[in-house]
Formats: structure tokens, sequence, C-alpha cells
């Protein structure tokens, strides 16, 4: 799979979108605050994980979320502090930045295993998927949704490729 | 005939008629040349006043776009925004909760814009959410279609089925993702039209479209200036002049400002007008000073002049000259004019007087001379009763009609024949008759020379006596006037010491005896008292003719 601009290849959460709700390891994942930005800008964990937002500016930051599945608000912290927040419930969750409203991220909590965020190179893995007939979805923070259809035979693997239409840069 | 104009009238009429021409002249030079300067200053003040607005609405706009640049950083309006949309297409389900709150801080913030309205604009173009006193004009849900909406800020015209809004917003991105637009709109309607117009002092005409949505100018120059498509400069409308300028041209939205050049040249010509008025009114006043004073300068030495002269001519004063007045040398030189004239007219008459004088005498002497009794009778009357005249000190022009008077006061004897003149014996009743006919008669002889009126009294009265028994009226005492009783008295004296042929000469002392004795009856007692006072000093009389006279009379008499 090839996403273009590479600029844009991470900002990308693949997952099974019909999947029954299946028990997963909790993970530990990390949303830095580097450069008025948030890096990565997009995180995908299973139900009960938690994601750290280390500060590595030398200003103040801050990290809230409105959203349903989540709504926190982390307050302000200086460079080299930490604050941490677990996610117990499925759903997509926004944050931002109260000091710099340019900053955003998106952390995808799932109830099952079946989800990844595609490397440097655009190429993805979803290990262990039920055969049978699925809907496969490429989220993408600014692009929108694709999804497409996939069956599943067991024992082997199957390769699919999304196209997300980049619109030209404004 | 008619009499000319005073000098007074003509010169104020000369004076007003050159003002008059001046102001003519330079109500033309204003009404033709200044009008056009004065329009020309107007449209270049007109023309410098729109760039300064102009400059002033731009840094305006400039400011409304970098304070709508300033309110789409706000940090809590774009979360709710961006977590609505992302949550929305996650799981399909919005949280109304999150709208309201981008609704609430957008209310918030429509509180820190003059703007009629604030909007949430989504990225499909839909009104997310709208507030500000014409937010029921942007109803939520309706597609706005905002050219250049999609720059980072912008200015444009946006048309809702509502009206059209003049609009500045700016897009609410987070990095290169955009999640919509925040929108300011102002109504372009009759409000701003007056806003706009206050700001610039000119008349303002908005139209979408092609048609007039709002205007501060009179209707019909509203349609004349949508009808005449013009873009600016110097345009006729409703037939009056009018400078156009452009100041906004978005989409199908115009708004124009136009100042009547007209109305400002007009104010300014009025002005002028008026200054010309005042003007005129001053030199029409100093004018009517200067040139009444000027007259009176020059007519009234002249009315001095021509008043001496009148007052002259009524007494008949002509012996006395006029004095220069020293107002102006040709009034002076009138005047010495006169002078000499009436000094020429002096000698002239007094030649001729002498000449007058000469033929009477002579014509008297004639007359003595047809009786060697009575020769010199008349020259030695004429003598006594200038004498006697000087004792009685009567003026000298008494003297002088005394002396003439008496030379003449036998003249009527030249219709008495010289039988009855030379008669030598008594007359008889009739011959008396015939005698005391010459004084009427040399009365009626004189009447017929005018500068002789003054001496016909003496001729004609000089036989009248006090006591009324005189001839030829028989007039009594004071009736008869005094050089007729001096004429008379001085007659009888002379009669009786000169010799007749029928008697001799008396002496004068018995004269004398004779004259006091019928003083009061025959002679006025005065007349005979001024005799007697005048014949004693008769050895150093001045008159030598009387000298000689008498001495003739004192030899006959001894």
């Amino acid at each position: 799979m090839t996403l273009a601009p590479e600029s844009e290849l991470r900002h990308v959460v693949v997952y099974l979108k019909d999947a029954p709700r299946t028990a997963a390891p909790t993970m530990h994942a990390e949303i830095r605050q580097r450069n008025e930005n948030f890096v990565p800008r997009v995180v995908a964990v299973t139900v009960g994980s938690t994601v750290d937002f280390p500060n590595d500016d030398p200003i103040y930051h801050n990290v809230f979320s409105l959203s349903r599945t989540k709504t926190f608000d982390l307050g302000r912290f200086p460079k080299g502090k930490s604050r941490g927040e677990r996610f117990d419930k499925a759903g997509v969750v926004k944050v931002f930045c109260q000091i710099h409203s340019h900053m955003s991220a998106t952390v995808m909590v799932f109830d099952h295993p079946w989800f990844t965020v595609p490397d440097e190179g655009g190429t993805f893995e979803l290990p262990n998927v039920p055969p049978g007939t699925h809907q496969i979805t490429a989220w993408h923070e600014r692009l929108g949704d694709t999804t497409m259809e996939l069956r599943v035979e067991p024992g082997r693997s199957d390769t699919i490729d999304f196209v997300l239409p980049v619109p030209a840069q404004q | 005939m008619k009499t000319p104009p005073r000098l007074l009238a003509r010169t104020l009429t000369v004076t007003f008629l050159m003002v008059a021409v001046i102001l003519a002249v330079v109500f033309v030079v204003i009404t033709l040349d200044v009008r056009d300067r004065v329009r020309a200053a107007e449209t270049d003040k007109l023309r410098v006043s729109e760039n300064v607005f102009s400059a002033l609405e731009s840094k305006r706009q400039q400011d409304q776009v970098a304070a709508m640049a300033t309110l789409a950083e706000h940090p809590t309006l774009k979360a709710a925004l961006d977590t609505y949309f992302t949550e929305r297409r996650f799981s399909g389900a919005s949280d109304e909760q999150l709208r309201a709150t981008v609704t609430g801080e957008t209310a918030k913030l429509a509180t820190q814009t003059p703007a009629d309205v604030l909007a949430v604009v989504e990225t499909n173009g839909r009104i997310f959410t709208s507030a500000g006193p014409a937010s029921w004009r942007w109803p939520v849900g309706t597609k706005v279609d905002i050219p250049g909406g999609t720059q980072s800020v912008f200015q444009s015209v946006a048309v809702l089925s509502s009206g059209a809004f003049r609009v500045t917003g700016a897009r609410l991105t987070f990095g290169d993702r955009p999640i919509g637009a925040l929108v300011a709109g102002t109504s372009l309607d009759a409000n701003y039209a007056q806003e706009l117009s206050n700001l610039s002092t000119a008349g303002v005409v908005i139209t979408v479209n092609g048609a007039v949505v709002a205007r501060t100018v009179p209707d019909q120059v509203a349609r004349d200036l949508v009808t005449s498509r013009a873009s600016g400069g110097t345009v006729t409308l409703n037939a009056e002049e009018y400078a156009v300028r452009p100041m906004l041209y978005s989409g199908p939205a115009r708004i124009f400002m136009l100042t009547s050049v007209d109305a400002a040249a007009r104010t300014a010509t009025r002005d002028a007008l008026l200054a010309l008025a005042m003007i005129a009114l001053g030199s029409v006043l100093l004018a009517a000073v200067g040139s009444f004073w000027l007259a009176r300068q020059v007519s009234e030495p002249i009315n001095h002049v021509s008043g001496e002269i009148a007052r002259m001519t009524a007494a008949r004063e002509f012996d006395r000259t006029l004095e220069l007045s020293r107002t102006s040398r040709e009034l002076d030189a009138l005047t010495t004019a006169f002078n000499d004239l009436i000094r020429s007219l002096d000698a002239a008459e007094a030649e001729t007087r002498a000449a007058y004088l000469g033929s009477i005498r002579a014509l008297a002497a004639a007359l003595d001379a047809r009786d060697p009794y009575t020769a010199g009778h008349s020259e030695r009357v004429s003598t006594l009763s200038v004498m006697m005249g000087r004792v009685m000190n009567l003026p000298a022009k008494d003297i002088e009609v005394l002396r003439l008077g008496a030379l003449l006061h036998d003249i009527g004897k030249i219709g008495v024949s010289d039988q009855i003149l030379r008669k030598n014996g008594p007359l008889t009743t009739e011959e008396f008759e015939q005698i005391k006919r010459h004084p009427a008669l040399g009365a009626r002889i004189l009447r017929q020379v005018p500068f002789l009126a003054s001496h016909l009294p003496i001729v004609e009265l000089h036989h009248e006596r006090p006591d009324g028994r005189g001839y030829p009226f028989g007039l009594r005492a004071e009736d008869i006037p005094l050089a007729a009783r001096i004429v008379h008295v001085a007659d009888a004296f002379d009669a009786m010491t000169s010799a007749r042929a029928y008697r001799a000469a008396r002496g004068s002392s018995e004269a004398f005896a004779e004259l006091q004795r019928f003083s009061g009856t025959q002679f006025d007692p005065a007349c005979v008292e001024a005799l007697l006072a005048a014949i004693p000093s008769a050895d150093d009389i001045e008159e030598p003719a009387l000298a000689q006279l008498l001495g003739r009379q004192l030899v006959t008499h001894h």
C-alpha cells in the first residue's frame, strides 16, 4: 500500500470495522509534544491502555479532550514533565492543547486486536484475522475513511491496497 | 429750455456708472472664470478626501481581517468543532453538547465584533452556527457561497436569499487540516450605507447585481448611476455633476461614493458672490461719499461767487471787486475776468456819463445865453446847490444828483418864447402862465433819458413852495424833495443877485434878508440856513468857478 505524500502516511489507522469485541493485551503508547506539535499525531491502542504525553518543548503545554469516549484535561505542565491518561472505552478521542490552538492529535481505542498504523513505507500487516468476509477501513485524520471488503481464507495471507485521494494542498 | 443738471448730480451719476461697470465686469469674471476654477478645486478636494477615506477604509478592513484571524484561533471553539466532526465520522452519532459548545463560543465572540453576524461555516459550505443581530438571516444548515472562502483569511461579498453581506473571514485549521471557517458579515443595507456616508462625508450607493440595495443620495441619482454604468470619474446624474469613486467591486456587489461637484461649487461661488456684494456695497458707499465731497468742493465756491454776483447786481454795487476764492485756479481766473469786465464796464459808463454831462452842460449854457441877463445862471445855481448840500452833510451820491439836477433845472425854458423871456417889463397873466409851464416841460424832456431819472424831481419841482403856493402841483413842505427845495432857494438867491433888464442886481445881504423874510413860506428854512452858512465862507471857497461868479456879482453890485 502506498500513500502520498509521505507526510500523510503515518496519519492513518487500518482496522477491521466489524470485528467482534475480543480481549487484547493493554498497551503503553506515547504522544510527545515537540515543536508545538503532537508527535505522532495519530495513535491506536486497545481498551485499558495508557497514553503518556511528555513535554519536550521549553514552553508550557496543555492536553485536553472534549470527546465523549474520554473527556479529560491534564492541565498545564512544563518541559520534561509527562502526564498520562488511561482509555477504558472504545472510540475516537481528539486531543488538543489549550495554549496552542493549532495542535491536535487523535487516539483511537479499540476493543479488539485487529488494528494497525502503517510504517514509514506505508505498508501494514494485520495478523490472525479470523476467516470470513470482513470490512477493512483505512481511517485518515484529514482525508476521511476508505472501507473495502476482504474475504479471508484460513491459513493464508491476502493483500489489499488502499488508495486515499489526497486533495491539492491549500 | 431745459436747465442743465447740477454738478453734484453729474458727478454722482458718473461715479455710480463707473462703479456699476466695474462691478458688472467683476461679476462676469467670477461667474465665468472663477466658477470653473472653483469647480476644479472642489473636484480636487473631493478626490483628496476620498483618497484619505479610502486609505482609512482599507486600514479598517485590514484591522477586521487581523481581528478575524485572531478570533479564529479560539482553542475551545476549534476543539469542540473538530471533535464533533471526528466523532460523527467515526461513529455516525453527533454530540449535541459539542454543537452547543461551538454555538456558545461563537455567540461570545460575536459580542466582540461590530459585525451584524458571526458564523461558523463547515468545510462543505453549510452554516454550522451563527450569532449576532442578523443571525436570523444566516439560518443553520443553509449553504453559503463565499468567493475566496478557501483562503486562510478572506474578504468578499456573500449573497444569501436574505440579502447581500460584506464578509471578512478566517479559516479554522489545525496545521494544514481545515475544519471550517469563521465568518463575520456586515449587511449591505441602509445602515451600512449611512455609516460609510458618515465616515466619508460623501453620498453612498450600494448595488447588488445592478440593483440598488441601499443609498444615501436621492433615488433618481442612484438610478441614474446604475443606468450610466459609470465606474468612476465625473458623471452627470439627475442633471447634476457628480464625482464618483468606486469603493468596493466584489462579486455582484458594488459600493460607490459620490459627491455633487455642482453643490460644492455652488456653495463656494455663493460665498464669493456674497463677498463681492459686500465689496460692491462698500465701494458704492465710498464712491457716493467721495463724489459728494468732490462735487461740494467744486460747486460750493462757484455757488458763493454766483451768489456774490447776484447780490452785487441786485444792489447795483459795481464799484467793488469780487474776492478770489483761492479754491481753484479756474475759478480764480473766472473771478478775475469778471472783475476786469466790471472795471471796464465802469470805465465805459463813466465815459458815457462824462459825455452826457458835457452835452447837458452845453445845452444849459446855450439856454442861459438866450438872455444876456441870465448867462451863467444854471452854473451858478448848480455851484450854490452843491455848497448847500455839503453844509447839510448830504451823501456824495446826492451831491452829484444835486449838481447835475441844478444845472438842468431850467431846461424846460427851451419851450418858452424869447419874447416872454426877454420881455422888458412886467408879464401879463397869460405870459406868466407860459413861464410856469417850464418845470413840467423840462420833466417831459428828461423823462426820455433813463439815466436822468433821479434828477427829474429837481427839474419838475424847483418852483414848489413850503406853503403850497408854488407850481406846478402846489406841494407842501416835506412833500417836496429836499434837492428841489435846495435848488429853489439857490435859484431865488441867484435871481435876486443878478441884474435884469427891468431892474438892477441886489446885494447879497439884501437877498439874504429877503430869503429870511420868506423863510417857511416861500423858502425851506433849513435850506435858507444852509445858504447862509455856505456864502460867508465864499472867499476861501475851493470852487474857482463860484468865486469867479460871485465876484462878478459883487462887482455888479458895487
